[in-house]
This record gives C-alpha cells, sequence and structure tokens, in this order.
C-alpha cells in the first residue's frame, strides 16, 4: 500500500501518522512545498510578542522523528497536478508519482484583497514559520503598522506589535474585532485594552491600496492614507484548492472539499482533510470550512486511518474555540448572538459575568459566559465567554454538551467545583443557564 | 467562482452585515456601515429580508440544495427544532 498526502500541516502529518498506525507496512510519503513539517503555525504571533523565546519551540517534531517513525516527508516539493484516473501526483523535481490512496491536505490561503501595491515588500501574511523568523527580525525595524481586516490571527498579532511597541493601525470592515464571530459584548474588553494601549481602530473602513517604491510606506484605506513600514494581512481564510479542482474533484459552496465522515472525496481512493475540506455544523448541518488546527489534525488523523484500511468517523462540528487576546482569553461554540441572528436560528440566551478562582483568592479573574439554547427543545446551541482564565476548559465542555443534546436546565442545575484557588462556589456556566432558564 | 460558492459567500457576508446591524443597535454598539453602491442595496435591502421573511423549512430546501459535504454520509445529529 502506497499512501500519497499531499501537505505537511497538522492535517497532513495528521494522517501520516494515523496511517502507520494502521499499517505499519504502508509506504507513506508525505509531500510539501515548505522547509518543514508539523510546527505550531498558531504560536507564530506568540513568538513576535516575545512571550515564546524562539521558533523553534514550536516544532511538534524533528526531521530524524518522521523518519524514525517511517514517514517519507520530501521538503520543498510540489505537486503541481493530480491525474485520478491513473493515480499519480506530478510532483516538481520527481516527475510522475503512483498512488494507491491519495490524502490531500493543502490547507488554506489568505483571502489577498486584489488591490494596487499587494506585492508591495513590508506585506506579512502570517504562515510559514521560516518566513516568520525573517520577519520578526524586520519587526526589529518598525515603527509603525497597519493590521488589514480583524480576524483570529489579526488579533494575535495586535497584542505581538503592541508588545513590541510598534504603533498599531487596525482597518477593518466589520464593526469590532472578529465580527464574523464573536458578539460585540464578548469582544468589548479587548477592543477596550486595545483603546488604552492606543491602537488606533478604524471600524468600518477598507484598505484600498497599498502605496511605496518597492517597499511599502503607506496604506491608502477608505478614510484616508495611514504611514506604515508594515502591513499585516488579517483576511479571512480561503482554502487552497486550486490542484483539486483541476483534478476534477468536488468542491462544495465553501470551496472547501466535498467530503463524507470518512473523509472521502468524491473520487475513489483520495481523501481529504483540514482547512482545504469543509464540514457539516452539527446544529443547522451548514457546511463549514476553515476551522481550527485541533479539527485539521483529528480530521488528519481520521483521513489517514481509511486511507491505510482502517475505519474511522469524523462527526459533525460544534466548533469549540479559544484564544488569547492582549490580556484576555475569549472562546465559544457554535453560535454567538450575531451569526445565530445571521443564519435566522431562533435562540434563548443567557448571561452572566462570574468569577474565575474565589473572590479573595490571588490572581482571581473576571469571566463572562453567554448560552444560547434552542427555544423548543431547550438543548445547548452556542456560547460565548471572555475571562481572564478558565475559558479553553469551559468551550471544550460546552462543545460535548451541545454534541450530546444535554438541555439548558441540566446546565442550569449542574454540580461544579469548588476550591478557592481554581474554581469559585458559583459556576458561572450555571449562572448563565439559570438566566436563560428564567427566559423560557 | 462557482455559482454555489458565489451566493455562499454574498449571502453569508450580507446576513452578517444585517445581523451586526442588529447586535450593535440593540447592545449600543458600532453599528456596520451603510450601503454602498447598488449591489450592496440589492443583497441589503432586497435578499436579506427575503431570506428573514422565510420559513426555516424553505432555506433549509435551498441550503440542502447546494452543494457540500452536509449531502454525503455523515453521523445523524441532534437537530434544533427550527432545522427539521
Amino acid at each position: 500500500m502506497k499512501i500519497v498526502i499531499i501537505g505537511g500541516g497538522a492535517a497532513g502529518v495528521g494522517a501520516a501518522g494515523a496511517a502507520k498506525g494502521v499499517d505499519p507496512s504502508a509506504q507513506t510519503i508525505v509531500y510539501t512545498e515548505f522547509e518543514d513539517v508539523a510546527y505550531s503555525p498558531c504560536g507564530i504571533p506568540f513568538v513576535h510578542g516575545k512571550e515564546i523565546e524562539s521558533f523553534d519551540k514550536l516544532f511538534l517534531a524533528t526531521k530524524e522523528q518522521y523518519v524514525e517513525q517511517g514517514i517519507d516527508v520530501h521538503y520543498e516539493m510540489t505537486v503541481e497536478a493530480i491525474d485520478t484516473k491513473r493515480r499519480t501526483v506530478k510532483v516538481s523535481s520527481e516527475g510522475e508519482i503512483g498512488y494507491d490512496r491519495l490524502v490531500i491536505a493543502t490547507g488554506w490561503n489568505y483571502d489577498v484583497p486584489d488591490i494596487e501595491g499587494v506585492d508591495l515588500e513590508g506585506i506579512y501574511k502570517v504562515k510559514n514559520i521560516q518566513s516568520a523568523r525573517e520577519w520578526d527580525k524586520y519587526l526589529d525595524t518598525v515603527k509603525s503598522a497597519v493590521v488589514v481586516e480583524c480576524g483570529a490571527i489579526a488579533v494575535e498579532m495586535v497584542s505581538a506589535l503592541v508588545h513590541r511597541g510598534i504603533k498599531t493601525t487596525v482597518v477593518e470592515p466589520g464593526p469590532w474585532p472578529m465580527a464574523e464571530v464573536v458578539d460585540p459584548d464578548i469582544i468589548e474588553p479587548v477592543r477596550k485594552d486595545w483603546e488604552d494601549a492606543g491602537v488606533e481602530m478604524m471600524w468600518g473602513h477598507r484598505v484600498t491600496a497599498f502605496g511605496g517604491e518597492g517597499t511599502l510606506s503607506h496604506v491608502e484605506t477608505t478614510a484616508g492614507r495611514i504611514p506604515a513600514q508594515l502591513a499585516v494581512m488579517g483576511t479571512r481564510k480561503v482554502p487552497n484548492n486550486s490542484l483539486a479542482q483541476a483534478a476534477g474533484i468536488q468542491l462544495g459552496s465553501t470551496g472547501g472539499i466535498i467530503i463524507d465522515a470518512h473523509g472521502r472525496t468524491s473520487v475513489p481512493d483520495v481523501f481529504a482533510a483540514g482547512d482545504c475540506a469543509e464540514i457539516p455544523h452539527g446544529v443547522t448541518n451548514v457546511p463549514l470550512q476553515g476551522l481550527s488546527g485541533s479539527h485539521a489534525y483529528a480530521q488528519g488523523k481520521v483521513a489517514g486511518i481509511n486511507a491505510a484500511g482502517g475505519d474511522r468517523e469524523y462527526q459533525p462540528v460544534y466548533v469549540p474555540w479559544a484564544m488569547l487576546a492582549g490580556e484576555w482569553m475569549i472562546g465559544g461554540i457554535s453560535f454567538g448572538e450575531t451569526t445565530a441572528t445571521a443564519v435566522g436560528v431562533d435562540y434563548v440566551c443567557g448571561v452572566t459575568t462570574g468569577i474565575t478562582r474565589a473572590r479573595y483568592y490571588p490572581g482571581v479573574r473576571p469571566i463572562t459566559v453567554k448560552l444560547l439554547a434552542d427555544p423548543k427543545t431547550r438543548r445547548l446551541i452556542g456560547a460565548q465567554i471572555v475571562g481572564g482564565e478558565g475559558v479553553k476548559e469551559r468551550a471544550d465542555f460546552l462543545g460535548v454538551v451541545a454534541r450530546a443534546g444535554i438541555s439548558i436546565d441540566d446546565l442550569a442545575t449542574m454540580e461544579n467545583v469548588y476550591s478557592p484557588a481554581i474554581g469559585a462556589l458559583n459556576e458561572p456556566i450555571a449562572i448563565a443557564a439559570q438566566a436563560a432558564v428564567q427566559k423560557f | 467562482m462557482s455559482f454555489p460558492r458565489w451566493l455562499r459567500s454574498n449571502s453569508e457576508h450580507y446576513l452578517l452585515c444585517d445581523a451586526q446591524n442588529r447586535m450593535a443597535r440593540q447592545m449600543g454598539f458600532n453599528s456596520p456601515t451603510g450601503p454602498h453602491g447598488l449591489k450592496d442595496r440589492f443583497w441589503r435591502q432586497i435578499f436579506v429580508p427575503i431570506y428573514r421573511f422565510l420559513p426555516w423549512g424553505l432555506r433549509r430546501v435551498v441550503i440542502q440544495a447546494l452543494p457540500g459535504s452536509h449531502r454525503r454520509p455523515w453521523p445523524k445529529r441532534n437537530p434544533i427544532s427550527s432545522v427539521p
């Protein structure tokens, strides 16, 4: 059995390891156009922000460890075409390579606006670790930067730029940070912190051009010109699917590859996983694309297991997520009020602000929990959280609650841990659920 | 860009703009900017009100009709009441 994997990100490496786990005799080849595989690109902003001392810390394993596992990684090799009839891929400098099973894990690209000057030097797309090393040196010379749109990576980069003392301006067509995902009341503490830190914020405005002689010197926006030595691209993630599309593999309405729960595409023996694929939402069944690294890794494992002859299903997603935004953690699952309203899903909402530890214990922080329940079934369908700590664990827990169909009434009467150093007497999830129950 | 992707991309964007506007008004935050040009006006003033007027059943028919992973075999999950 020869399994070829295109892409060395979380999904590709997850697929390779899982395939070897099922069939150690399988020849497993990973092609990546980059110099490295299996590092945490999500960690790059934290190295820029000096919270993490070195890019080397972001690697999950060494190249030698992949060799020891029997995974044959071909670095800096571009797969130029897939021929699904002949079961071959065309690889730069290697020619045509046959496969028995193919896993496409080509990931994502930034949705780069088609505007003047977009190819100037000084425009940074945070993604590749080797280029991040070079950009990190450049950041030492930068006095002012513009963040172009305010998605999740942009939010982390704003914090990094502020930590480095770089004057930062955010230009975002939406009305608040991460407005495609987060409710305004949840993100408000982050926005307020940015304001206090001197970040210029231009909500409701767009970048119309990048200017400079070879290198960026200013950014044109709908609100005027901003001098800047650096522009950080914070636009949305779009699937990197030109290869799959050219091979005739079906794409969905998100632009992601259509797959089933086993990761199978529309073509026999071709699997897909990660940000290049789309997955149905557990609440609405609407397909989603561009989830987190943990989703990509888990999907990769499913595709790898099945490609090697095993049998594992991936599940529709409830998308627990969380991230650090300056001094705050934000997170949630499925819907917030904004996204539920956009889709047209009815909900009953309960919100509370509590504390993360006993009120007298050092390090206690506020935490706001918002829960959304279906008005008829009373099941949890969404949540958003902002707090000083404990957001990730609550998001993970609420993701399982939504998946299991647990009701808001059960959450309102949940038992919780009380221990002064790690948890308050009243669990904010229970209080928010009680607030929601009062509204039925 | 394929028609389903064009439809999804535009409908998602403008439904989100409308929802952001509603949330901003309700919670007292910045509202998104108003419509610019004919395309903006069509999606905001014609498509969004029609979408919001349609019952879930009809919306679901349209969503289900679009090509996507949701039409392939997946484990069944607990649907919400408004998504029959």
